[in-house]
């Protein structure tokens, strides 16, 4: 079971990134928006009160980045949590009830025309800016992956044998849907959503990075990234540690999504 | 004598599970060599063995195998490639990928020609076209513009055919030719195979489960069972005086107008074993009605020098 | 295959008009007054009035749209409020930028996916294999202004061998060119090199288990003609579709590149209309960008579809 090797990394990668979060809940060694001007551009030390350094304001980085992961776990999982079941929705609607079918998913192509980042902004500038206004415009941008991928799921399922006996016999369409067809669909959809939280923290991230998407007082990884930019060519370090938990983050959920992939769809005949 | 093809003791295996456990044969210079056996017996696997085309995954042994003139065994990769695409053509079982679907005939069919025999595409062309006339067809000017799929499976044998003359070889390996072929087309085709054979003087290994079509066609044959070569020799000493019991129970086979009216058809009760071929005892066993004991441990070679007739039994 | 062609054709024209619909709706929902924004805190609010009125702005929101798709067929854009010029004409002059780090971009990741691509595939489960698909994860997963600040640092300032901001047009100076979209250029890059290189190598992987490999390996061909003449030749449908779409994506998700490295792009004007809430100015700018993009992928899906053979219909007669 070679192909694991994916899985069992991105496991790895997405607890490190867990506990972290946890942690921040119970531990922060600094209050993470506490400034305090004279430890200001400390460089990162084992030894020192602050492992990860300081940045330009005296706030420690390592409380920043723990605090920041709470707001960037809280926009990704609620982004794409919102987007799946809206667009299970949808999907479902869209292939069990004729007339909806080609008004959904016209509009759904519509969406997925969109470069997500395009879209994102778009939907940011009429939303608010923080926290709310990413959760709603990342998951917007979700709903027509996942309603697209149920919609056509639905339709392939629809021909099997067994939901014909099951219509026959006289089962509901909402007990077809929830008995039948869900089971049928959660691999790909699990699969699709680990791929998705991936997704989400690099749109996240970038819009948090122009300064669109979660605000101070909250952090952000991207916040951060933006915010260091100014300095980078004097302090270095500053980006380092944002950038790192964002790569460990999207690489793990990615590798999650990918491992998961090869099991459950490809049976291990992947060409991985 | 001149050998096209010696073969000793050739052993296949994917991982642990032997597939082709010592198998032997020769093939004499201009015959046609029939290579015998039900689906999964290894006649495939040791034809690819002989022109060095086994999938990736196996391994193999042999104690000789010499094609065209050239040790296969010790020769290098790159000079074993240069002989074969020089010296051996080689027309698969499925036609229908092997011809790539995104290439003009035209540009399949002349490649490994200008690559050994250094000409020029104009005169390979010249020589495809002539080897597509001589194949059957009445046009090949068109046939080599066209794409494979416009094709029909015997027309797209036929173009593999040419394909594999194309640098006058010394051997052809044909695999299940008319398999896929309907009897009109299959009747060509094998009649194709023998004047190429009695003109152009060049040896074929003609693979095949169809028995009462190597008897019709083929000098010399051999039987596989199972991964084993249970009999060979000259194609009327076996059917004349068939010495395996699976030998003679494929011949009983072969459907002929003769059999009497209500006279159940033959048939050979049980399978091909996928597993343990390599045990000392006769692979063929579990099925042959005339077992003995002894034939559980051991199996007897024989090997008639006179007429070049081989077999593994222990029944005289 | 014309029929392939019309139904193609039919859809994206469809999905256009969702799209503007789409974009001229959501962004019209939002709250607060365009006239004032344009005259200011202390205009009067009879001048506010007269200005809404003349910007058409008091009509039903049906009719707005409708004047608008209509404006838009004659590429009139409307006018900026942050810049006050045509939208058109701050488009047009935004798109050689953006072009440029797209294109050069799109065929520096083409070059290196389809390199390592192939030689993933064909030495498959070798050391270049899986330094290949480490390359794939990593690159999916390293925000590109992550590696665009660390390339700044390096190449622009420690090395000095690259500018890290700025644009110099073609017209201007050629080698100027070259270095100011370099380092954006690689930067793009690296962010789609990984799903090509999946594609590539995928596609790779099933074209060597075709029959045909088996013909050209007998017919002992050399090595480039086996596996490019044969092996890749079987492989392109996918990635060459991919390759389209990922341009059309990339040259409508330049917007941060663009920040960091300060180049006047589309994205940067997106960003600042954004900022500033210039409906108009993003109207028109998404507009043209998803418009661009659905025509990118139409003509790709086209193109791939006439390179494959199959599709050409032939006569057959007696062969």
């Amino acid at each position: 079971m070679r192909k694991n090797v994916s899985l069992i990394l991105g496991i790895i990668l997405v607890l490190i990134i867990i506990a972290v979060w946890a942690l921040s809940f119970i531990y922060m060694p600094y209050p993470p928006n506490e400034m305090s001007i004279p430890s200001k551009f400390l460089k990162p030390d084992i030894d020192s009160e602050h492992i990860l350094g300081t940045d330009n304001f005296g706030r420690d980085i390592l409380s920043r980045i723990m605090y920041g992961s709470r707001n960037v776990l809280l926009v990704a999982i609620g982004s794409v949590t919102l987007g799946t079941l809206l667009g299970i929705f949808l999907g479902a609607v869209a292939a069990m009830k004729r007339f909806a079918d080609t008004i959904i998913m016209r509009i759904m192509d519509g969406l997925m025309a969109f470069p997500g980042i395009l879209l994102a902004m778009m939907l940011v500038t009429v939303l608010k800016r923080g926290i709310q206004g990413s959760i709603i415009a990342i998951s917007i941008f979700m709903v027509p992956v996942f309603s697209r991928l149920v919609y056509s799921m639905i339709l392939d399922t629809e021909t099997l044998l067994y939901i014909k006996a099951a219509k026959s016999y006289g089962s509901s369409r909402r007990q077809i849907f929830f008995r039948h067809y869900i089971p049928a669909m959660l691999p790909r959809l699990i699969t699709q959503f680990s791929s998705a939280i991936g997704s989400a923290v690099m749109i996240e991230t970038s819009l948090s990075f122009l300064g669109l998407g979660i605000q101070p007082p909250f952090a952000s990884w991207g916040l951060m990234l933006s915010e260091s930019r100014q300095f980078f060519l004097g302090y270095p370090y500053l980006a380092v540690a944002p950038g790192i938990a964002i790569i460990i983050t999207v690489l793990g959920f990615n590798l999650i999504g990918d491992g998961l992939n090869d099991i459950l769809i490809n049976r291990g005949n992947s060409n991985e | 004598m001149n050998e096209t093809v010696v073969l000793k003791a050739l052993n296949i295996k994917a991982g642990d599970n032997t597939l082709v456990n010592n198998a032997s044969l020769i093939i004499e210079e201009g015959e046609i060599f029939g290579l015998v056996g039900e689906s999964g017996s290894g006649k495939t696997l040791t034809a690819k063995a002989i022109i060095n085309l086994l999938p990736k995954g196996l391994s193999y042994s042999a104690d000789k195998i010499i094609t065209a003139g050239k040790n296969m065994l010790t020769a290098s990769t790159e000079e074993k490639s240069e002989h074969i695409g020089k010296n051996i053509g080689y027309i698969p079982q499925n036609t229908v990928f092997y011809l790539h679907p995104m290439i003009k005939i035209k540009n399949q069919i002349v490649d490994g020609y200008i690559h050994h025999m250094h000409k020029t595409k104009a005169e390979a062309l010249e020589k495809a076209e002539a080897l597509l006339y001589k194949v059957g067809f009445k046009h090949p000017k068109i046939v080599l513009n066209y794409y494979p799929w416009q094709l029909s499976g015997g027309m797209r044998q036929r173009c593999n055919i040419a394909m594999a003359l194309m640098n006058d070889p010394k051997l052809i390996i044909a695999d299940e030719p008319t398999t896929a072929l309907d009897s009109t087309v299959q009747r060509q085709v094998m009649n194709l195979f023998r004047t190429i054979n009695e003109e152009m003087k060049l040896s074929i290994l003609l693979i095949s489960h169809d028995l009462g079509l190597v008897k019709h066609y083929s000098h010399s044959l051999a039987v596989m069972y199972a991964g084993q070569i249970v009999e060979s020799g000259y194609t009327n000493t076996v059917f004349s005086n068939p010495k395996h019991p699976y030998t003679q129970l494929l011949i009983k086979i072969i459907p002929s107008l003769k059999i009497k009216k209500n006279e159940p058809l033959v048939e050979i009760p049980g399978f091909v074993p996928e597993k343990g071929r390599d045990i000392k005892g006769c692979v063929f066993f579990n099925r042959c009605s005339k077992a003995m004991d002894i034939c559980k441990d051991m199996v007897a070679e024989h090997i008639d020098d006179m007429q070049d007739h081989y077999y593994r039994c222990n029944l005289e | 295959m014309l029929s392939y062609v019309l139904d193609r054709f039919k859809s994206s024209i469809v999905v256009l008009f969702v799209v503007s619909f789409i974009t001229f709706f959501v962004l019209m929902i939002i709250p607060g007054n365009p006239a004032q924004l344009i005259l200011g805190t202390d205009a009067t609010p009879e001048a506010i009035a007269e200005l809404h009125a003349a910007m058409g702005l008091d009509r039903p929101l049906y009719q707005q749209y409708l004047s608008w798709l209509l404006d838009l067929l004659k590429l009139d854009m409307g006018r900026s409020y942050v810049y006050g010029e045509s939208v058109t004409v701050l488009i047009a002059r935004s798109i050689p930028v953006t072009f440029s780090i797209s294109i050069f971009a799109m065929i520096l990741a083409v070059f290196i996916a389809f390199l390592f691509g192939m030689i993933s595939a064909i030495k498959k489960n070798s050391i270049a294999d899986y330094f290949s698909r480490s390359i794939m994860q990593l690159g999916a997963a390293i925000p590109s202004f992550w590696i665009g600040m660390v390339f700044i640092v390096y190449f622009g300032v420690k090395l000095k061998i690259l500018p890290v901001s700025g644009f110099v047009p073609i017209e201007q100076s050629f080698a100027g060119f070259v270095k100011s979209i370099t380092l954006p250029s690689v930067v793009l890059a690296i962010g789609e090199v990984g799903t090509l290189l999946r594609i590539i190598r995928s596609s790779m992987l099933d074209s060597l288990k075709q029959d045909y490999m088996d013909m050209a390996r007998v017919k002992g061909l050399s090595a480039g003609k086996i596996y490019i003449k044969y092996a890749l030749r079987g492989a392109l449908t996918a990635p060459l579709t991919i390759i389209g779409m990922q341009f059309a994506k990339l040259a409508g998700g330049t917007v941060v590149i663009e920040t960091i490295f300060a180049l006047p792009g589309l994205g940067r004007l997106v960003l600042t209309a954004v900022e500033h809430r210039d409906i108009v100015l993003l109207q028109g700018l998404v507009m043209f960008i998803t418009a661009m993009v659905i025509i990118i992928t139409l003509f790709v899906d086209i193109s791939v579809m006439f390179l494959n053979p199959r599709i050409k219909k032939f006569q057959q007669g007696e062969l």
